[in-house]
């Protein structure tokens, strides 16, 4: 328990590693379909559409909707890894050689987290890609998209720990995947300019947090801000939250919540 | 010190009381055999020390661990071989070890030589590359314990270890075990196979319906049951013959026996066998019987076993610790 590699607890990196290897071995599984959808939503909306719609923002449509389409993609395949491993293991038990080893319940939450965040960032820079061929993409503030996208990719993360302990079945899975996240993602601001909401639905908008993650990761790389809340206020919030959600997960593992009897 | 030490361990599941106040005590280096029925409480009591299970009370420790406030301490010294089969769909089976083994702190290239020795020592060293799910039930066992052992534990737990494995597989299992004990490491075993803890364990603990109703060494166990020997005499009897009634004493002392008539042959039942059959056959001759056939049966562990467990309501519990 005492050896470590790269000045790392030797436990922590081999889970790190295990949860890293088993999307990264399965391409596929992992990198084909946010591909394909890109494609898609590149193709429909910001070719065929875009060219209808015109600018937003005082950008084109195609360079509109990149950052909202990157933050799709990163959040979802975040949470759904999280959730999906940790309840693929509980369903096949075979989580049950992790839990009883003599990791600390911190370490453990940390290589789930982290490791699911790796995916939803590498998923992200999957998409800048797919989008880099349809338009030019320009990263105004580097800092600010680096940090956004880190920020919520490990919030989405220890959502889906929260997700993965909670579920009984693989139903809740996509439950909670279309039920939850696609209309906070829909609202959130991806496909449309909150500035043409009516005043109202502007407001309700504004209590949607995914919205100010959209919001982010624009400015990231646009530098163009919709909203009147700052990036930097927003980032402090975000990070706020997932601190609070990975505490939450540690408290959880500890408590045997799902894992135990 | 003692590899594991429980005081009053209790666990409740809901309205059902799977343990009610297990005091039990493992000592380093023992080959420890948990008996007991199905549905008994042996898993539960595994899973507690591992974590798998939250105790309701009480108190587990391993190696002077506690399980849940000491517990990665505690969790290092194990190597669990599960029940039920609970191994990593996504990796080959040599992966699953090196894994294993680096959750317990081996850096990656000792985990991979450590790997590679405990699927040489299983025999399945060539299947290393293939995924669990693809092996036979026999190597799925065989992997079980290659698992539990890539660790390097102190303490081995295997649950019910043979469960439905042919005879060539179990005596190769009992083999790798027992080894690893005279090597040092203390072996917890489940079973509900009688001949298992007779032949492996220095000490057995029956558990029944969540409690430890009788603790003490195999051989111990079998003086406790009754062996009956059965004498035909040359013509039928009818009363048991006079050389014989003055040594009844109702069979309490470990020499003591007390003999019957059954069908016209002289039935004696006794502790020992061995040291009565000698005693009764010159009482015998003594008095001119002509003995014409003797039958020995001596009880099994497995009769005790299930006397000891059908009224254990009535079995006062043995003192703890006492082998
Ligand atoms: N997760 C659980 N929920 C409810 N009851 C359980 C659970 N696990 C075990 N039990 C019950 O607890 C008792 C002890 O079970 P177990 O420890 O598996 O016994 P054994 O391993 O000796 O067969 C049984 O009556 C079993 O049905
Ligand atoms: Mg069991």
């Amino acid at each position: 328990m005492s050896t470590r590699s790269y000045g790392l607890p030797t436990g922590f990196v081999t889970l790190m590693r295990r949860e890293v290897l088993r999307y990264i071995r399965r391409p596929r599984n992992t990198f084909m379909p946010p591909l394909i959808t890109n494609v898609l939503y590149f193709s429909v909306f910001g070719v065929i559409l875009g060219n209808r719609v015109g600018e937003i923002q005082g950008v084109s449509y195609i360079l509109f909707l990149l950052p909202g389409l990157v933050v799709l993609g990163a959040i979802s395949n975040s949470f759904e890894n999280s959730s999906f491993s940790i309840f693929h293991g509980r369903w096949n038990e075979y989580i049950q050689a992790t839990t009883t080893s003599p990791l600390s319940y911190t370490h453990m939450v940390l290589a789930y987290v982290l490791s699911s965040a790796l995916r939803g960032v590498l998923i992200g820079i999957l998409i800048t890609g797919v989008g880099a061929i349809f338009t030019s993409v320009t990263v105004r503030n580097p800092f600010y998209l680096v940090a956004f996208i880190l920020v919520i990719t490990v919030l989405f993360s220890a959502l889906g720990v929260v997700g993965g302990l909670w579920a009984r079945d693989f139903d809740y899975l996509t439950v909670m995947n279309q039920f939850l996240l696609r209309p906070l993602v829909f609202f959130g601001g991806i496909f449309y300019s909150l500035e043409v909401l009516p005043t109202l639905w502007f407001y309700v908008s504004l209590l949607n947090p995914m919205v100010y993650m959209v919001n982010g990761v624009r400015y990231g790389f646009l530098g163009a801000d919709a909203v009147d809340v700052g990036p930097n206020a927003a980032l402090v919030v975000l990070t706020t939250a997932a601190v609070a959600v990975v505490a939450l997960d540690i408290v959880l593992f500890r408590r045997g919540y799902g894992l135990t009897e | 010190m003692s590899a594991i030490e429980t005081e009053d361990l209790r666990k409740r599941y809901g309205d059902l009381q799977a343990l009610k106040g297990v005091s039990l005590e493992v000592d380093e280096g023992e080959f420890f055999g948990l008996l007991g029925p199905n549905g008994a409480g042996k898993t539960t009591f595994i899973n507690i020390l591992v974590g798998l299970v939250k105790k309701s009370g009480g108190e587990a420790r391993v190696f002077g661990y506690d399980v849940e406030d000491d517990y990665r301490e505690a969790r290092d010294a194990i190597g669990l071989a599960p029940q039920e089969f609970n191994v990593d769909r996504f990796f080959p089976i040599r992966e699953v070890l090196v894994h294993k083994a680096g959750y317990h702190g081996v850096p990656k290239d000792v985990a991979e030589e450590r790997a590679d020795e405990a699927l040489r020592t299983v025999g399945i060293y060539d299947k290393r590359d293939t995924r669990f799910h693809w092996l036979s039930g026999g190597m799925k066992r065989r992997f079980m314990l290659a698992r539990a052992m890539v660790t390097d534990p102190d303490l081995l737990i295997l649950d019910e270890p043979t469960a439905g494995v042919d005879v060539q597989l179990r005596h190769d299992l009992w083999e790798i075990i027992t080894r690893m004990n005279e090597e040092g490491t203390t072996v917890l075993l489940t079973t509900h196979y009688i001949e298992e803890a007779e032949r492996l364990c220095d000490r057995v603990g029956i558990l029944d319906e969540g409690e430890v109703v009788e603790v003490s060494s195999p051989d111990e166990l079998m003086s406790r049951g009754t062996d009956t020997v059965r004498v035909t005499l040359a013509g039928e009897i009818d009363a048991v013959p006079s050389a014989l009634n003055g040594k009844v004493n109702g069979g309490a002392d470990a020499d003591g026996y007390e003999a019957r008539v059954e069908d016209g042959e002289l039935v004696v039942e006794t502790r020992n066998a061995g040291a009565t059959l000698a005693e009764v056959m010159r009482a015998l001759d003594d008095a001119g019987h002509d003995v014409v056939d003797v039958e020995m049966s001596r009880t099994s562990l497995e009769e005790i076993f299930v006397e000891v467990t059908r009224d254990h309501g009535d079995v006062t519990r043995a003192p703890e610790g006492d082998a």
